[in-house]
């Protein structure tokens, strides 16, 4: 049976004596994950955004 | 069907029509997988005899490390396939995994410099496997920076994929590193031939953040992918179409 194993919420923030390791380390897994996701959802849009304006450029010079 | 499956990545198109869909299933899969395996390894597993908390990066650790060196063997694959076929897409692919393998491989050797502190005393030293890794990460950087450096993208897919093809030697290395030479990073923690040495409540969640990991892999090269394929094939009708609807 799985068991939290911790006697408190605080003791788990502090995983004494080396929560200063561990939750560093999941804090930067996380930003990279999220980094690398919002990196690549704004070179999507830059892209769009691009081709979009040499759509516009060409109707214009056309016009 | 036969090679019909095969052929179809051949068409830009045909990836990002289907990549959106995809990148949807991998997100939130990897999503769920992640938080159960974290909340399971840092929570419920229990605590390591000799190494206490410190252990529970293992459960990022691991994870990243597999990836950095199943994502060099990926792009190795894409330049032979790139070689081979001259399949843009493999290019596309391999464009994108330097990117994503670069950032596993980096936040890899953080984590187990941050590890190693409290269970060897030190960051970092020049131990063959994390000197190996280390390299891994130069061969990364190499790539992206190759990529940079030359304007015509053929050229530089090409150039790229030799310099892959050339560093796929450290992967051996850095695989046997803990039995050729003595060192001080431990031995594997997971064996594919082997019953694992931990109980199932640790080393079940790592199995789930491994495959957690890989499918956020899956998920962010899918959506670089689908970026550099909008950007390349800027002057074909199909995405000016699909521009001009949006």
């Amino acid at each position: 049976m799985l068991e939290f194993q911790f006697a408190s919420l605080t003791a788990f923030f502090e995983m004494a004596p080396h929560g200063i390791y561990v939750w560093p380390i999941y804090g930067l897994g996380v930003l990279v994950l999220g980094g690398l996701t919002f990196a690549n959802a704004r070179q999507h849009r830059r892209a769009v955004r691009m081709i979009q304006r040499n759509l516009e450029r060409e109707e214009t010079h056309e016009s | 069907m036969g090679w019909r499956w095969f052929h179809q990545w051949g068409s830009p198109r045909w990836f990002y029509e289907r990549a959106g869909r995809w990148q949807l299933v991998c997100g939130w899969l990897a999503l769920t997988l992640l938080i159960t395996g974290s909340f399971w390894g840092l929570a419920l597993a229990p605590v390591d005899y000799q190494q206490g908390n410190s252990y529970r990066i293992i459960y990022l650790h691991v994870p990243v490390a597999f990836l950095a060196q199943a994502l060099y063997a990926a792009m190795a694959v894409c330049a032979v396939v790139l070689f081979v076929w001259k399949m843009k897409l493999a290019d596309v692919a391999m464009q994108s995994i330097a990117v994503m393998g670069f950032a596993f491989t980096a936040l890899s050797l953080i984590s187990g410099a941050v590890w190693g502190k409290p269970t060897w005393g030190t960051y970092w030293v020049w131990d063959a496997r994390l000197t190996s890794m280390l390299i891994l990460a130069f061969l990364y950087l190499g790539v992206i920076g190759l990529r940079a450096a030359i304007q015509d993208p053929d050229q530089a897919g090409k150039a790229c994929g030799i310099l892959v093809l050339v560093g796929v030697v450290n992967l051996p290395i850095i695989k046997y590193s803990v039995e050729w030479w003595n060192t001080l990073h431990q031995p594997a923690s997971l064996k594919l031939t082997e019953k694992p040495a931990m109980p199932a409540s640790m080393w079940v969640p790592l199995l789930i953040n491994i495959l957690g990991y890989y499918i956020a892999a899956a998920y962010l090269i899918l959506g670089s992918m689908r970026a550099i394929v909008l950007e390349r094939e800027r002057r074909s009708a199909w995405v000016r179409e699909l521009v001009s609807r949006a």
